[in-house]
């Protein structure tokens, strides 16, 4: 999406719209600044949307870094709260399988406790019990109030709210240069992706929340900063295996973490650190799935024998610590970077580290530091009480409250529109269309316009971001076209989105190939017979997931550079 | 690596890949705007259910259990198994008192036999169908079956001693129909073993299969049922006796459900469980036994595959045993579900659905301009019968009817 | 239970061999584990389309540029016109009728608008000489109001990219639109349950006034569930010429195709067993015996000659698991690459290597087990490996020209027992 007004300056310009870009454009705005967010893909298209998902209690980092436990403990009760529809309050449990030590238990209930996190030693029957599909021959479990939590959701949430309070926001514009004057940065220069033109914006601070791409924003600026890109991979399951999150009690290793996320489960990830170069092209090894698979059947032996949707690696921005002169060792928690104290830059914040857990937290830090830069009043933080659009409401509530208006009871696709929406999900009733699209999401006609005009949808890929279309068992086989049918009614640009339904089956397809073998395969036959057969659809489809969306050719006001 | 070698799931709900092919078979999605056919029914709400409960759809309710879905299905998904089980899983809502009394047949044949022509008079009357609609929900335009007034079960006791003299033996499952409402069948099944030199056995203790209280949620007694029938027919197998039954659902029922739907563990018995024709028209092709025909028999017969059957895979027996009748000429009809579904069609919320669901049929059995429909199952009989007055019978029925019994039994050796 | 002729697989292949030898007097049986992958057809089957990504105007003139393994090469380019005539005249029989000959390439319409070179098509599926010659002057695309499984607008793009004047143009059927708003389900094919009888009328009625000037209508396909009957009443009512193309599926011609092909097999005397599946195959001196079934248990079906025409690894006639593929009915040797990493390409509409996979054959189709072919066993369709049946555009081709090939070889053999026999008599 675009604003008209790109010439006027703004207080702020932040640099990236994962969790940490759109939190800090929503804490800003409704502190009163004038905001713009800018990001060079969709929201949430970096680690933001690559990781488990998990509503972490804290418990994971206990042992090893009591600051970043206590933080998740802190945000995890806050996000409960504030976005209640992208929360799944499934509880946690810390399994020890007879390989680990029940010494390490102690040392982590021990832990837990002293960053608050309740942590409860409960008896391997019970914890057997309570989710039948754990390793049942754990000799130990803890439970702690670890949760789901869907990225896109919450940093959707995040943007619309940010411009209900007045932000403006661009996608797929990048930044590809700082207005500079002497040691102040005072703007930056946007590539337009869509037209290739060059936009100049004024600001008084520029934030950088770029994630992994933060050390090229900050090259830009001409100060310095090391980020070390650390590659994890995910497996996708077809359906949910467990109820309760599944972590394995030991010191943090590959595939110990089993989380149900809406209809699936995932196991993840690895961890290997890749070259800068690589993060752009994330590609999941056959040796990574093996690992994955293998450590994974430890916590959850139904893994041996359960269908693999996809897989999937993101990129973890773990940022260099100013504290060490090598510039080696990792930061661990939230670094807020005041560039002028730094670097003797003036106007210019980096917020990274930290995880998807703190986002607010880390929004809030900017935030407050952006007031003690700009030398305005400063209101004060609310973000830890206000509610996220569609939060607020819990399913049940208005689900009772809608049955009870209309006297029928909601379809099982309604009831998974309101899962997705909360107390937004009234709106696609509204659009009364409820003819199915997806039909392994349950996503409807109604819900597909209602992202297109609330959620800033664009891309078929964007959909599946704001809704979970394509996202089920078969991954798009049946819905792709009809949804791409529906941008290109809505958008009025059907040669767009015969590309764009391309470019989405592709990014699809990359998910399947790591994991093409059974079912899997059989899928993705059926969706080369539909498209590439039937619909003869041919041409290179590009691998970028993140191409731009060549519709929405709306005039935007440019300074020209 | 030896791990993701195949995916085990309950009733292989992933292995579905979502290719639709079951939804253009399900009779019902056809006909009842509200069901949501057998996909989105099974494999796509069962991913939901699994999350959730609460997304489980009351619309459920209208699967008449066909499984016409997983016999379609290229990738054996038990699609329908999937949503009998959501249904006894996730449907809270108590049992009425006609679906208790629908699926207690047992219960209801024992009354009414004992007061058949009372009860028989009384059904037939149209107060009594209006009082049942109204009150009950029992459809009126359905006809109750007539209850006989001795039931098999007691005619079995009458002649046991006549088939002691028997060397071969095999136990019959007559099942509720035969037992309340049609011993003839039962009385054709024993009189056609006889003649090819085998004596027929109670089955001991014997209880509704349970397909009726299953179709009613009644899921603890249908547990104690089977295990009292797995039982009997333990009894038997250890005599080396099959289990033989004239009704396919009863079949069905013991060899699919029990373990499917009821997690009742069946495999001792099940491979010796087998339906009346299968087990005669395999001695006959084995040139175990012989079947000599009257001449005088003659009647163009259609075959209509029941539903189960048609799971069951069997109908080839049924229909290679009516083929040896040598002036029979046999018309096959396009397997399609009748719309009766035992219980189902009596219900009066699913009444219309039941007859636009066997509409093709009743007309393919027209066009057909039959003497005989033969079907392997008793609800299907009934629903023929209404829809076309037709004469509708048991393929054992009519093997009895056209046989030569002077001649079989000297075939196979008997005096 | 004996058969001369056992097919396991009831798809497009096995149905063709099984009508093809049982009008040459063989008892034959066909076993189908569940319905077949000709439920996703388009209207029209492909001989040869493509090759190497480049469009084929006349089929028979390449295929002597195929691989070595190529079904195509094995059949010889000497049986294939007869073959394909046959072919013809069988899908006519079973109530098919189909435009397109062998000789030269004819075009589809793909419901993305775009034409493909093919083989026969459907007469009722919309089909053309060339794409930039279409023959006619304007068209107007139906749809119906709130149908979603089929896309007019990118259809349109695809016709007007070839020149020809056309708009679009909502219908409104009152049994449709009741449908769509008030059923759980509105495919194809459930759309096509409506369509006999009064309803064609109303659908006529609405297509008429909906054409205008135009002299051809494209309309979803979604008329003729069982039978062609229906939509040559439609077309009789509708003054422009009446074009189907396809929807998503399931497609209504794939739905009829299996049903016409299956009741004509029948009709002639064949069996069918639906439902059921081989859980064993009994061999002996490299033959196959008799095979045991699922549902038939202890009865063991035997037969003097067998057709695998399981189909690929949709209808399981080909099982893929992290180290291999392999064919689980009989185990029989499978053509494939070593390890998976090979098997997909990254880009979906790029050839897939998992799809030449499938059964390795001797020259006479004839499977292998460990090596050694199996002298009463014939593959056939899509479980052959050797082909890739989307990127040439030969799935339809190869399924029926095996299948005929196949059912042709078994008949020979057969006749030369007979003489042999009649030898040894005399």
């Amino acid at each position: 999406m675009r604003k008209k007004d790109c010439g006027k300056h703004y207080d702020v310009v932040i640099v990236g719209a994962g969790a940490t870009g759109a939190g800090t454009a929503r804490d800003c705005a409704i502190r009163g600044l004038k905001v713009l967010l800018v990001e060079r893909y969709d929201f949430a298209a970096g680690a933001t949307g690559r990781n488990h998902g998990l509503l972490h209690s804290g418990a994971r980092y206990a042992v090893t870094d009591q600051e970043s436990a206590t933080e998740c403990i802190s945000e995890n009760a806050i996000l409960r709260r504030i976005a209640s529809h992208c929360v799944e309050d499934t509880g946690g449990l810390f399994i020890t399988l007879p390989e680990d030590s029940l010494e390490y238990q102690k040392t982590f209930i021990e832990a837990c406790n002293k960053a608050g996190i309740s942590a409860r030693e409960i008896d391997p029957d019970e914890a057997r019990k309570m989710e039948p599909a754990v390793n049942s021959k754990l000799i130990g479990a803890v439970t702690v109030p670890d949760g789901a939590i869907d990225p896109f959701r919450l940093t959707t949430a995040n943007v619309v709210d940010a411009h209900r309070y007045g932000a403006d926001i661009l996608t797929y514009h990048e930044v590809i240069d700082m207005v500079r004057n002497g040691t102040r940065i005072e703007g930056v220069v946007l590539r337009d992706r869509r037209t290739n033109k060059k936009i100049t914006v004024e600001a008084s601070l520029v934030i950088n929340a770029g994630g992994i791409w933060s050390q090229s924003i900050c090259n830009m600026a001409g100060v310095k900063v090391n980020m070390f890109p650390a590659k994890g991979a995910l497996l996708i399951f077809g359906h949910r295996l467990n109820n309760i999150v599944i972590n394995r009690c030991r010191k943090p290793a590959d595939a110990d973490i089993l989380v149900p996320g809406d209809t699936i489960s995932l196991i993840g990830t690895t961890s290997s650190r890749i070259p800068f170069e690589d993060v752009e092209r994330m590609e999941v090894t056959p040796e990574e799935v093996d690992i994955l698979l293998r450590e994974g059947i430890k916590i959850a032996p139904c893994l041996a024998y359960t269908r693999i949707l996809r897989a999937y690696a993101g990129v973890r921005p773990l940022i260099a610590s100013d504290d060490d002169p090598s510039g080696r060792s990792i930061s661990r928690g939230i670094v807020c970077l005041d560039h002028a104290k730094r670097d003797g830059l003036e106007g210019f914040i980096t917020i990274s580290g930290g995880k998807l857990m703190t986002y607010r937290l880390m929004a809030e830090q900017a935030t407050d530091m952006a007031f003690n830069k700009l030398g305005i009043k400063d209101p004060g933080c609310t973000t830890s009480t206000t509610p996220l659009p569609g939060s607020g409401n819990t399913e049940a509530d208005i689900q009772e409250r809608t049955s009870k208006q209309h006297i029928i009871e909601l379809s099982t696709d309604q009831k998974a529109a309101l899962g997705r929406h909360g107390s937004l999900g009234m709106e696609i009733a509204r659009q009364g269309d409820d003819a199915i699209v997806c039909e392994c999401e349950h996503v409807s006609v109604g819900e597909i316009k209602y992202a297109i005009k609330n959620l800033h949808a664009e891309s078929l890929v964007h959909l599946r971001r704001r809704t979970r279309l394509g996202m089920g068992t078969c991954q798009g086989c049946l819905c792709a076209c009809r949804a791409a049918a529906i941008l290109g009614e809505e958008t009025h640009d059907n040669e767009g989105a015969i590309e764009d339904l391309k470019m989405f089956i592709n990014e699809r397809w990359k998910g399947m190939t790591p994991v093409a073998w059974g079912k899997t395969l059989v899928e993705a036959q059926f969706m080369s017979w539909i498209y590439a057969g039937i619909g003869g659809l041919e041409g290179n489809a590009t691998h970028d997931e993140e191409c731009v969306p060549t519709r929405a050719k709306m005039k935007i006001e440019t300074n020209e550079v | 690596m030896d791990y993701q070698i195949e995916n085990i799931s309950p009733n292989n709900l992933e292995d579905c890949t979502k290719c639709t092919i079951c939804t253009v078979y399900c009779p019902v999605s056809a006909v009842n705007p509200d069901y949501p056919g057998p996909k989105k029914a099974g494999p796509d709400g069962e991913r939901y259910r699994l999350k959730n409960a609460s997304f489980y759809d009351k619309a459920l309710k209208f699967c008449l259990n066909c499984k016409r879905c997983e016999v379609s299905c290229p990738s054996n998904v038990r699609i329908g198994d999937i949503i009998q089980m959501a249904r006894l899983k996730y449907d809270t809502r108590p049992v009425s008192l006609r679906d208790k009394m629908l699926a207690n047949t047992d219960f209801m044949g024992t009354l009414a036999t004992k007061f058949s022509p009372i009860v028989n008079t009384t059904l037939k009357m149209p107060v009594t169908k209006r009082l049942l609609h109204m009150t009950m929900g029992i459809d009126r335009h359905r006809i109750m079956p007539r209850y006989t007034s001795e039931t098999f079960d007691d005619w079995m006791k009458k002649i046991a001693p006549s088939q002691d003299v028997f060397k071969n033996f095999v136990a019959y499952f007559h099942g509720c129909f035969v037992n309340y409402n049609n011993p003839k069948l039962g009385k054709d099944f024993v009189h056609i073993m006889n003649a090819i030199g085998y004596g027929v056995k109670p089955l001991g203790k014997e209880r509704c299969c349970g397909v009726a209280k299953i179709a009613n949620k009644l899921i603890s007694e249908a547990r104690r049922d089977a295990k009292t029938n797995i039982r009997s027919m333990e009894t038997a197998m250890a005599k080396g006796w099959n289990v033989l039954a004239t009704s396919s659902t009863c079949v069905f029922t013991m060899r699919e459900e029990y373990p499917h739907l009821l997690g009742i563990d069946n495999t001792a018995v099940r491979n010796n469980i087998s339906l009346a024709t299968t087990f005669i028209n395999k001695l006959v092709s084995d040139a175990k036994v012989k079947l000599v025909f009257r001449d005088d028999f003659k009647a163009r017969i259609c075959y209509h595959t029941p539903c189960h059957m048609q799971k069951l895979g069997w109908k080839i027996h049924s229909v290679s045993l009516l083929n040896m009748i040598p002036r029979v000429t046999l018309v096959p009809l396009e397997s399609m579900c009748c719309g009766m579904a035992g219980t189902y069609g009596f219900k009066k919320e699913n009444y219309e659905f039941s007859q636009a669901i066997g509409q093709d049929l009743f007309d393919n059995i027209y066009r057909a301009g039959a003497d005989i429909v033969a079907t392997d199952c008793e609800t299907c009989k009934w629903q023929i019968e209404a829809n076309t007055g037709m004469r509708v019978e048991n393929p054992i029925t009519i093997v009895a009817e056209a046989l030569d019994w002077e001649a079989t039994r000297k075939a196979n050796g008997l005096t | 239970m004996k058969y001369d002729v056992i097919i396991i697989g009831g798809g497009l292949s096995g149905l063709m061999a099984g009508i093809k030898l049982v009008k040459r007097g063989f008892s034959v049986a066909i076993l189908s584990a569940g319905q077949s992958a000709l439920h996703f057809y388009s209207g029209s089957f492909g001989l040869l389309g493509k090759i190497d990504g480049h469009e084929v105007t006349e089929p028979l003139q390449v295929i002597d540029n195929l691989p070595h393994n190529h079904p195509y090469r094995r059949i010889g380019i000497d049986a294939i016109p007869f073959l394909a005539e046959d072919a013809k005249m069988l899908l006519a029989e079973a109530g098919l009728t189909f435009t397109g000959n062998h000789l030269k390439n004819h075009y589809r319409l793909t419901p993305f608008g775009t034409c493909e070179p093919t083989w026969l098509t459907l007469t009722d599926y919309a089909s053309c000489v060339h794409p930039k010659k279409m023959g006619w002057k304007k068209a107007t695309i139906v749809n119906f109001k709130g149908y979603r499984d089929f896309f007019p607008n990118f259809l349109q793009d695809g016709i007007k990219a070839n020149g020809l004047q056309c708009d679009i143009a909502e219908i409104d059927v009152p049994e449709v639109t009741h449908m769509i708003k008030d059923f759980s389900e509105t495919r194809a094919t459930s759309i096509a349950k409506i369509f006999k009888g009064k309803t064609l009328d109303t659908l006529a009625a609405c297509i008429n006034r909906a054409a205008g000037k135009s002299d051809v209508v494209f309309m979803p396909a979604v008329v003729g569930l069982e039978s062609e009957q229906p939509i040559r009443q439609l077309k009789d009512m509708v003054i422009p010429s009446l074009m189907c193309v396809p929807t998503l599926p399931l497609s209504v011609c794939g739905y009829r195709s299996q049903i016409c092909l299956r009741r004509y097999f029948e009709k002639l005397g064949g069996v069918f067993f639906l439902g059921d599946k081989v859980t064993k195959g009994f061999f002996q001196d490299y033959r196959l015996k008799e095979i045991e079934t699922a549902n038939l248990e202890d009865i063991h079906l035997r037969a003097d000659h067998f057709i695998l025409s399981t189909g690929s690894f949709f209808s399981q006639g080909l099982v893929s698991t992290p180290e291999c593929i392999y064919e689980p009915t009989l185990n029989a040797d499978v053509l494939q690459t070593q390890t998976r990493i090979d098997w997909c390409s990254k880009n979906i509409l790029e050839p897939q290597r998992f799809m030449e996979f499938g059964v390795d054959t001797d020259e006479n189709f004839r499977i292998k087990i460990s090596g050694h072919a199996i002298e009463n066993v014939y593959a056939a369709g899509s479980v052959l490996g050797g082909a890739n049946p989307v990127q040439e555009g030969s799935g339809g081709g190869i399924a029926i020209l095996t299948a005929l090939h196949v059912a042709h070889s078994i008949s020979r053999f057969a006749h030369i027992i007979q003489r042999i026999d009649q030898f040894n008599k005399e």
